[in-house]
This record gives structure tokens, sequence and C-alpha cells, in this order.
């Protein structure tokens, strides 16, 4: 089965981008990784979503990119609703004290990853907001048994009240 | 577009019979040839969900077959018995006794998964095999097919997942034994399906045809018929999971913690609920037949706030509807003399009982492994039953044995990952494969046929029911 879920990754750094999205590779079974190199692009992948079949599950954001920062994207995501489950996250050096209040009171903001990063530490959050999100949106957890977290979701199908055929 | 083929072949195929002239058949029988074959058609590619098939059966016969049809032609046709043309015949089988000591069954259940009943259950029932890795795969299948025994099979398994996924965790990524856990579940869940009437819906289809026509089979009596089935095709089943991947560690790291819900309402659950399963193993002693014991959970686990709307609206209702249809279809099938018409197109006799068992036990589960098993049920019981009342394979008990060797024989389909929903479950953990699913389900099945079979053939008749 091809993914409809989308995890979308936004840098202004080409090097930091191909990294991230290295390290993200085991989630690309049951997910479409995207990329972006500045939120007025990814602004526009984002809006092309429903025409392709596809929903934003997740969307990993620098905050310090020429033109529109992070934070304000998060901001425009969590307004639109089409966008507001989306996960938000985060992965940044640069975001000052104000802009990380602003991203998580009006950004709806659900992590923040410091740069540098450990590989697995991003791995960990990112597994555990997709997750989240499948068991909070109720889709079918069978697709992303194998790649999420396996027994928060077999715990989500137990109160789903299966029935045999 | 395959579905919209699918559709008009449907709709050609229920009017078809009743413009073909089939010598024997009646005009009632006709019209159920054709919500038969019309029925066989969807239920099996599925151009609408089968439980949308089994209410149209039912609709289907308020429409053609029933006295207050609004179609003035229905009502011309000469029906063998009165009472069969009414429409609350069609309608009480939703109803029907079976279903109610389904909805008994999903009552307890769905209570027990409230407060984590079962998933207490299960940490005393694995406790004491230890945790040497041969033991624990045993323990869990055993929890399992017992859970599995009063729970539908994918509940269970959806439960036991997040059991094994802990241990799991704990052993290396290329470690074989993973596969035999994960496997483990599905297998056993859908084996112990198999152990009480209402551990899975074929079971009620094959008690409800069984109903229909005369003969009531109790709750301990079907145990006594299928648990030593259950016992030992688990065992086979974990041998065969022990040989093919076995541990590479001696022992599990198995974490069994927490205990017993303490609460009011739980408490009072466990009462209920230990209260309906002992009169219901001892049905053998006292006479209350299981349908009404059922009725205990569903009178007083609302009664007592036990369980609410939620987990009233939450039910399985659709799967009581396809047993429902099912069995209606059943009894038209047999009202309108359609499924004798059908036996005398083959020569029975000249097979033997043996050989028809042994047919309908291959066909059950070969079958199985493709569609549901229920609707395997229903399509294979009532033409059985039949085929027991017509006398053509001698005594009528053979066809209480066959009716269930087939109901049976319909949970030993599990060899692919569409076989059944718990199969569905264990594929999608990504620690089994198709091939390997189908190893143990090739196996399984060879075992089923022979096991049933063999029951069907010497054991049961031995049995004091």
């Amino acid at each position: 089965m091809k993914p409809t879920l989308v995890l979308l990754c936004v840098d202004d750094e080409p090097g930091v981008l191909d990294a991230v999205v290295r390290d993200l590779a085991p989630f690309e079974d049951a997910f479409r990784v995207e990329t972006a190199l500045d939120a007025a692009d990814a602004a526009r992948l984002v809006a092309n979503l429903p025409a392709r079949g596809l929903t934003l599950a997740l969307a990993l954001c620098d905050h310090l990119m020429p033109g529109t920062t992070g934070t304000d994207f998060l901001i425009a995501l969590n307004n639109s609703p089409t966008t507001r489950h989306t996960r938000k996250i985060l992965l940044t050096a640069q975001a000052g004290h104000e802009d990380t209040i602003r991203a998580l009171n009006l950004g709806g903001l659900d992590h923040y990853i410091a740069k540098p990063w450990q590989p697995d530490v991003l791995r960990k959050v990112v597994l555990d907001q997709l997750t989240s999100y499948v068991i909070e949106r109720q889709l079918d957890p069978l697709p992303y048994l194998s790649t999420l977290d396996t027994t928060r979701l077999a715990e989500a199908l137990r109160s789903r009240h299966l029935a045999d055929t | 577009m395959r579905r919209t083929l699918v559709l008009i072949a449907g709709l050609l195929l229920l009017a078809l019979p009743s413009f073909l002239p089939l010598e024997g058949l009646s005009a009632a029988g006709a019209i159920t040839l054709g919500i038969f074959l019309c029925a066989g058609l969807f239920w099996v590619f599925e151009p609408i969900p089968i439980y949308a098939t089994s209410l149209l059966v039912i609709g289907a016969q308020l429409l053609f077959l029933s006295k207050s049809s609004p179609l003035v032609v229905a009502r011309a046709f000469p029906f063998p018995t009165a009472e069969a043309t009414s429409p609350d015949k069609f309608m009480a089988t939703l109803a029907h006794p079976i279903l109610i000591l389904f909805l008994g069954g999903f009552m307890l259940a769905e209570a027990a998964s409230k407060y984590s009943l079962e998933k207490s259950l299960t940490r005393l029932v694995v406790a004491p095999f230890g945790n040497q890795s041969g033991r624990v795969l045993f323990g869990l299948m055993f929890a399992t097919a017992l859970l599995s025994a009063f729970m539908s099979n994918t509940a269970t398994t959806a439960m036991m997942i997040t059991v094994i996924s802990p241990i799991i965790a704990t052993l290396p990524p290329g470690d074989r034994f993973r596969t035999a856990l994960a496997l483990a579940i599905p297998t056993a869940a859908n084996l112990g399906g198999m152990a009480t009437p209402i551990g899975t819906p074929p079971n009620a289809l094959a008690l409800g045809a069984l109903s229909s026509a005369g003969y009531s089979v109790s709750f301990s009596s079907w145990m006594l018929l299928a648990a030593p089935l259950v016992v030992a095709s688990l065992a086979i089943g974990w041998w065969l999971l022990m040989k093919l991947f076995p541990p590479s560690a001696p022992t599990l790291a198995l974490k069994l913690d927490g205990g017993f819900d303490r609460s009011r309402p739980a408490i009072l659950l466990y009462i209920v609920g230990g209260v309906t399963v002992a009169l219901w193993l001892t049905e053998a002693l006292h006479g209350v037949p299981s349908t009404l014991t059922a009725f205990i959970p569903i009178a007083l686990l609302p009664a007592l706030g036990v369980i609410g709307k939620k987990e009233i609206r939450s039910l399985s209702w659709e799967v009581l509807w396809l047993v429902g249809g099912g069995i209606s279809l059943g009894n038209s099938l047999k009202d309108t003399g359609l499924a004798t018409w059908m036996i005398n197109l083959i020569e029975w006799q000249s097979l033997g009982p043996v050989a028809v068992l042994a047919g309908f036990v291959v066909v059950s589960i070969t079958l199985a492994n493709f569609l549901s098993h229920t609707v395997t049920t229903a399509l294979l019981v009532p033409i059985a039953i039949s085929l027991g009342t017509s006398g053509a394979l001698g005594a009528g008990a053979s066809m209480v044995f066959i009716a269930i060797a087939i109901a049976l024989a319909s949970s030993f389909g599990m060899s692919l990952p569409i076989s059944t929903p718990p199969n569905a479950i264990a594929i999608a953990t990504g620690l089994v494969t198709t091939p390997q699913m189908a190893r143990v389900g090739v196996v399984m099945a060879v075992v089923g046929l022979v096991l049933t079979a063999a029951a069907a053939l010497f054991f049961w008749p031995l049995l004091p029911l």
C-alpha cells in the first residue's frame, strides 16, 4: 500500500535537510518524507497535498530561515483546518524565548529539539508523535504497526472492539 | 468497475432461477435459489460489506417470500408451510436465541475489556509457566486460546500483541523466536475460537441452523466436542512453531506486573461473569439453556452500571446481523425445499458418510482461507443439515456432527493474511512474513482436516451427549 501520510522536513541548509532525511529513513516504509528549503516552498507543498490524496501528519521545522520563520509557518499550519492536527516539531538552535513561547501557544508546538540533535532522540520523538497522531486521528493502526510504537497502537486496536468475520 | 460488474451479476443471479425450468423446484424454492446465489456471490466478492449482504438477504426474503410482501406476485406462490411465509419469522432471526447467546458473550467481553479483566487473566494464566522460552510460548498460546474461547479472536489478538511486544523488544532483531511469538498469537486465537459456542461466529451459525432443524446442542456438549480438538491442535501448533522458529535464548524477560481492578463495577463484573460462565459450563447438570443464561449479563451488566451507553453502542452488532442473515437464508433453503432439491442433484449414497464428511471438511477449510469463516459456514451448513435430514447418510446424529465439523473446520482456515483478522494483525506487526504464515497455516489446515474428520467419525459418537 502506498503511504498517504506525509512527514515534512523544512530547513534552509541542504546539508542539514539531507541529514534529517537520512535519520528518518526508517519511517519511509509507512510515510512519505517530503522536504522544503524555506517556509514559502513548504506552504506550497502543503497546499498541494489534499489534491494528491495526502495528509500532513508531521512537520519538522527549522526556526531561522530566509523569509517566513519556522515558528510563523507552524502557526499558519495550526490555523488551517487541514493541518490543525498535524504534529509540529521545531528542530533549531536559534529560536529565542519569545519565538518558542509563540510556537507553543499559537503554533500548537508538540516538541522542541535543539540542534545539534542525536539521531536516536530525533527518531524517538518522531515515532512518539506519529503514534499519537495515528491514535488521536483514529486511523486504522494496522499499516503503522510495524513502523511505529507497536504496543501503543495494539492498545488502540484493543479498544476498538474488533470482531471476527 | 469490478464492483459494478459483481453487483449486476448478483442481480441477474437473483432473478435467473425464476425464469429457468427447474424440474422439481417450487417457485418459492427458485426465488430462494436466486437469493442464495446472489448472496453467495456478494459474500465471496464483497462488492458491499458481508454484513450488508446478510441484511439484504432478510430484506429480499421479506420482499419475495413473505405473506405481507408488497409484491402481489409473491402472494400467489405455493409455499410449503403457512408459518414460513410470515414476515415475523424472517425478522425474528435478528433476535435468534443463538444471537442472544452471542450478545451475552459480547457484553461480557466488552465489560472485560473496559476493566482490563482480559489482561489481568492473561497474567494469571501465563505466570505459572515460568520464564523458559518454550514454556512461555505455550503459556501465551494457552492464555490466548482460553480468552478467545469467550471473546472475539480478533480482540484477543490485539490485546495479546500488547502483551508480547515488550517481550519481543528484548530480543535481538534477527532472532527467529520473534516470529514464533508473533505467529503464536493469531494461531492460538483462531484455534481457541472453536472451543465454545460463543468463541467465534461460525459456531453460532452451525448452532442456529441446527436449532432450526430441531437439534439443540448444549454449551457443555459443544465444549466436550470441540475442546479436545483445540488442545490437540494447540499442542501441534506449539511444536511446529518451536521447530520452525526455535528460541536462541533459554529464557525470556517476562514482565507481568499489575493486578486486578478492585473498583465496585469491576467486582460486580467478576461475579456476573463468573456465574454466567459457570452456568454455561455446567449446562448438562442443571439443564438451563445457555441462551437463557446469556440473559444474566445482558440484564445485569447495564443495570449494575458495569457497562453503559458507550459500551452498548460499541458492541459488534454487525456480526450478529451477519450471522442472523446466514441463519435466515439457511431457514429458507430448508423451508422451501431448495436444500433437498440441491441435494438430489448428487448421488450421495454412492459416496458414503465418510467421504461426504471429509468432503465438507475439506471444502470448509479451503474456502475459509479465502472467505469470511462465517460466510463459509453459512454457505455449507444448510446443505449439510438438509443432507442429514434427507436420510441420504443414514443416522440423524451424523448431521449434527457434519454441521459442527464444518463450523470447526472453518477455524482452521488460517494460512493467509486475509484468512482471518487475527492473521492481518500479525502480518501488520512486520514480524511475520506471508510465506512463514502460509507454512504454518497449511500444516494447521492438514492437522485440522485430520483431527476434525477423525473426531467426527471416531471420537464424537462415543461421547455421552
